[in-house]
């Protein structure tokens, strides 16, 4: 892709999100949710890459080939989860039926002091996740993120909300894991995405929905070398205003790996990865890795 | 111990690496300038962070993501040597 281009492209979808925002916050959700169908039958016919990608997943989850309009909704399913993240980082939680599974998990593992690393993906909602504030918890989440990846979103997130933007440590960098160690140090969360490498991130091979992926070991390996304790959490998005935020117990330090460092990792991912997958069972629309996952296939 | 010069410190740096890192290479091979991250021996953030705690154990350094000069610092095993020498408390 040619610099000029991508430039291009980027001022291009620069304007989008200022419009996005502006239509999000000014006109409302209702307005916004509508102007989304013609955004999204633009994407779904000019990404055929991204259309295949989805197209296959579906088609391995429901053992048949995806229609048209299953499509559409898994498109609008993820349109509809980046436009409620304006709200989200608006913290306009009242927006919203936020239904919570599974925060006494949380609440356990901080109770011991030495912070926590919460291990999601690319599934619905990571954002929601900020918003078990609402239960009454202050919580210091700060979310490891390849934010070269996805300039947009970092906009995004320092025009509505730089001190959640100040939270975010960008992955990949060599001083990024010293980072992420002072903030569990001081009692914090840290966030990080279960399922996609970043860079020349370490990767073991797992079986997903029965066929061969790679997954990042990097939140495990974190986890066993400074002994703290991992909980799995996924923000799925359920359709109207609807999300339903599960926390799930997964490493605690009982289960140290000591010298079975290849083995146990090995183990422990495909343990996370068959999580994963039964999140993509209940809310399959939710699956937002628009390109082909699997090993073996194109990238 | 007797704090020697940094390229002492560069064989006995490399040997700490090795062995942290359960890396399985001969210490002498990786050459000071060399990039230890990235393409050169290949280690990502974790690792950088194993690594740092190594040190802090051994040379009483505490590396720190807020240092302005960690990418610098990090760059190579001369680099790493020379703040260890720097800022080594035993």
């Amino acid at each position: 892709m040619s610099l000029a281009w991508r430039r291009q492209r980027e001022r291009g979808s620069r304007a989008g999100v200022r419009a996005m925002t502006w239509t999000a916050l000014t006109l409302g959700r209702p307005v916004a949710r509508a102007l989304l169908y013609p955004i999204c039958a633009y994407f779904l016919m000019s990404s055929p890459e991204s259309r295949r990608a989805v197209a296959r997943f579906r088609a391995v989850v429901f053992g048949r080939p995806a229609r048209w309009g299953e499509l559409f909704r898994h498109y609008y399913t993820f349109a509809a989860t980046v436009l409620d993240r304006v709200y989200l980082l608006r913290a306009q939680f009242d927006l919203f039926d936020l239904r919570f599974h599974g925060v006494e998990v949380l609440d356990r593992e901080l109770a011991k002091g030495r912070g926590c690393i919460l291990v999601g993906a690319h599934v619905g909602s990571f954002e929601v996740i900020r918003a078990v504030g609402v239960l009454g918890r202050r919580l210091d989440v700060t979310v490891v993120m390849d934010e070269h990846n996805a300039p947009l979103m970092r906009r995004l997130t320092e025009m509505l909300n730089p001190a959640v933007a100040a939270t975010v440590i960008q992955a990949g960098g060599v001083e990024a894991m010293l980072h992420v160690r002072e903030r569990l140090g001081r009692g914090g969360i840290v966030g990080m995405m279960g399922d996609r490498a970043v860079g020349r991130e370490q990767t073991v091979e797992c079986l997903f929905f029965g066929r061969p992926a790679r997954f990042p070991t990097g939140a495990l390996r974190l986890a066993s070398l400074l002994g703290v304790p991992v909980v799995l959490c996924f923000g799925l998005y359920r359709g109207g205003n609807r999300y339903d935020i599960h926390f799930e117990s997964f490493l605690n330090d009982g289960d140290e790996p000591g010298d079975q460092q290849q083995p146990f990792l090995q183990h422990a991912m495909q343990r996370y990865v068959a999580r994963l997958e039964a999140m993509c069972r209940l809310a399959p629309d939710n699956w937002f890795n628009f390109y082909e996952f699997w090993d073996g296939a194109e990238q | 111990m007797e704090h020697s010069g940094s390229s002492t410190i560069e064989g006995d740096l490399a040997e700490l690496i090795v062995r942290t890192l359960k890396l399985k290479i001969d210490p002498t091979s990786i050459r000071p300038e060399a990039p230890l991250f990235g393409e050169g021996l290949g280690l990502d953030s974790i690792d950088a962070l194993e690594l740092s705690l190594a040190i802090s154990q051994r040379y009483g350094y505490q590396l720190k993501s807020s240092d302005p000069e960690i990418k610098v610092i990090f760059s190579s095993l001369r680099a790493l040597a020379k703040a260890i020498e720097k800022n080594r408390t035993k």
